[in-house]
């Protein structure tokens, strides 16, 4: 009985806290005073096109005070954004895949970032080290992969890859570590090849390490790699806010895409990127509009990888 | 003369630190040497958001630390002095005080996104029952003829509890409140961290993010000079708070 009541006490605490934790996630646009939206990003190069859009008055044109929270990873944003916390998100494709296979009402509303599509020039790449006897990502069969994220988009990608190159995409193994661990790791043979993006492309570069892919290339062309995402029910509810919000989105991607300068120097505000490495990186590209081809082929490499178990339904994935 | 050992300890640390990388040991790319990291902190501290960052860790570590203080003594207090609720709750608390702090992340991020309340959250759990089991067992400890005594004299609920339990409780509440500081920065660290509520952690995971290699060292040095300030302060706390008490006096009681 005692027992029963302190469940009873802890459950009673939890409903109550998660009654206060969740907010309205469409608040009503009131006439005359801005739209405060908050959208979570992670401190990376892919997202300068929305930092450079806030500083450019792209947001506050079409009244929105924009408030950009900085997350570790796409599974910090997901649920705050299903949750109503953030009101749009930032993730990669196959997150977003992966989230919908599991029933979570999200919605793509905008592109994000690009590959730039060109192979060995890529602000990401497949790498080994100098002297490794891998000469193309074929030779992969049977080694060891850093990825950061196991059955994401980087595995997917790099299966991609070593399909392109004519080998066995499932012999390849994979290692789950963070993209600031790979190079050190690479570097120490705890690993075959890695997997990274910029700026962690620059630090391995400077040691030596050989390119064997750009498997972003390879997986698709032009690949869209992460979109701005929202909620089914703010879309619902405020269509006019998602509506400003993606036209302000597009204007920061054009932006961006055609002011390279200004975008590496955004990129040096909300990163601690080091000023030399800035203005090395190969940066993405920005188009407006997502690549719907890249996303379904990103789908059907996903059931094909056993990542999702049918195709996903683009129609109802997109707004 | 302890306190200049102190410093040669630190210092001869520091240069070990420093030759390490110089022997290729560990390239200097992943442990830079103590002079790098130092003029690094140097820059950093010329940086507002810097400031910023650090305003926000002892905000969220002295917010927890409070809520969990002030919880933590007006509940033990309470559950103390009542024998039945202390038997009520005892298996309870037994229960959830060995959860870590940090298996409650997701349902924090989950409740409250990445903001300051969730990392408040850890915080507040984490150090609420280092204070509460403390501030029972002082409870516990009240001699029982000083309570006889009380009870004949009818001390009154409010008087006897001033008087009576509050003297006998304050040295393990003056405990639990020094475990609760390390414990508290400890957890604030963590939540910035991981959860990227705002602060020093989340500027690590930052620098951490960039590649930024010496920007993460000096941040990861600047939390240490917290936790040794936290605890000098606590230490200073403690003595002040119980100069009567003979642990403090240092006299030989009667």
């Amino acid at each position: 009985m005692r027992r029963n009541l302190a469940a009873l006490l802890f459950a009673t605490v939890m409903v109550t806290g998660a009654a206060c934790g969740s907010n309205d996630p469409a608040p009503p646009s009131t006439p005359g005073q801005p739209d405060q939206v908050k959208v979570g990003v992670i401190p990376i190069l892919d997202v300068a096109p929305i930092y450079l859009g806030k500083q450019k008055g792209f947001f506050s044109n079409r009244n929105i005070e924009l408030t950009l929270e900085q997350a570790q990873g796409g599974a910090a944003i997901v649920p705050a954004v299903a949750s109503g916390q953030y009101q749009f998100g930032f993730s990669n494709v196959v997150s977003l895949l992966l989230a919908q296979s599991r029933n979570l009402p999200l919605k793509i509303v905008c592109n994000g970032n690009n590959s730039t599509g060109e192979d060995g020039k890529d602000f990401a790449g497949l790498f080994v080290k100098a002297d490794s006897p891998i000469q193309t990502a074929k030779d992969l069969a049977g080694k060891k992969v850093a990825a950061n994220t196991l059955k994401n988009i980087v595995d997917t990608s790099v299966r991609a890859s070593v399909r392109k190159a004519g080998g066995d995409p499932a012999s390849v193994q994979f290692a789950e570590l963070p993209f600031p661990q790979q190079p050190a790791a690479l570097e120490s043979g705890q690993v075959d090849a890695i997997f990274v993006v910029e700026p962690f492309q620059q630090q391995v570069v400077a040691q030596g390490a050989r390119k064997i892919a750009s498997s972003y290339v390879d997986t698709a062309p032009n690949l869209t790699v992460a979109t701005y995402f929202a909620s089914t029910q703010l879309i619902g509810q405020n269509p006019d806010l998602v509506k400003r919000f993606v036209e302000a989105m597009k204007e920061s991607l054009a932006y961006a895409d055609s002011h390279p300068d200004e975008a590496r120097q955004i990129i040096g505000t909300y990163t601690q990127i080091p000023a030399d490495v800035i203005a090395k990186v190969t940066l993405p590209k920005w188009p407006a509009e997502v690549n719907r081809e890249s996303v379904q082929k990103l789908s059907e490499l996903a059931v094909g990888d056993g990542l999702l178990s049918k195709p996903a339904d683009l129609n109802a994935l997109f707004q | 003369m302890r306190f200049l050992l102190g410093l040669i300890g630190l210092i001869g640390f520091g240069a070990l630190l420093e030759l390490v990388p110089a022997t290729g040991l560990i390239p200097d790319r992943y442990l830079p040497p103590t002079s790098r990291i130092l003029a690094t902190a140097a820059d950093e501290v010329a940086d507002a958001r810097f400031w910023n960052a650090l305003l926000d860790t002892l905000i969220t570590w002295g917010l927890g630390l409070g809520i969990a203080v002030a919880g933590g003594v007006a509940v033990g207090v309470l559950i103390g002095s009542v024998p039945l609720l202390r038997a009520a709750t005892a298996s309870t608390i037994e229960f959830l005080r060995p959860i870590p702090s940090v298996a409650l992340i997701p349902l924090a991020v989950l409740l409250y996104g990445s903001t300051i309340t969730s990392t408040l959250i850890l915080v507040v759990y984490a150090s609420f029952w280092q204070v509460l089991v403390q501030v029972l067992h002082g409870v516990a400890d009240v001699d029982p003829v000083a309570r006889d005594t009380a009870a004949v004299y009818r001390l009154g609920r409010w008087a006897t509890v001033r008087y009576l339990i509050w003297p006998t409780t304050l040295p393990y509440a003056v405990t639990g409140f020094r475990l609760a500081a390390s414990v508290a920065l400890i957890l604030a660290i963590t939540g910035e961290l991981i959860i990227g509520s705002p602060g020093l952690g989340k500027e690590i995971a930052v620098a951490q993010e960039s590649g930024a290699v010496p920007q993460m060292y000096a941040l990861v040095v600047v939390t240490g000079l917290i936790g040794v300030a936290a605890n000098l302060l606590t230490r200073t706390a403690e003595r002040r708070v119980l100069a009567w008490h003979p642990s403090v006096r240092g006299e030989v009681p009667a």
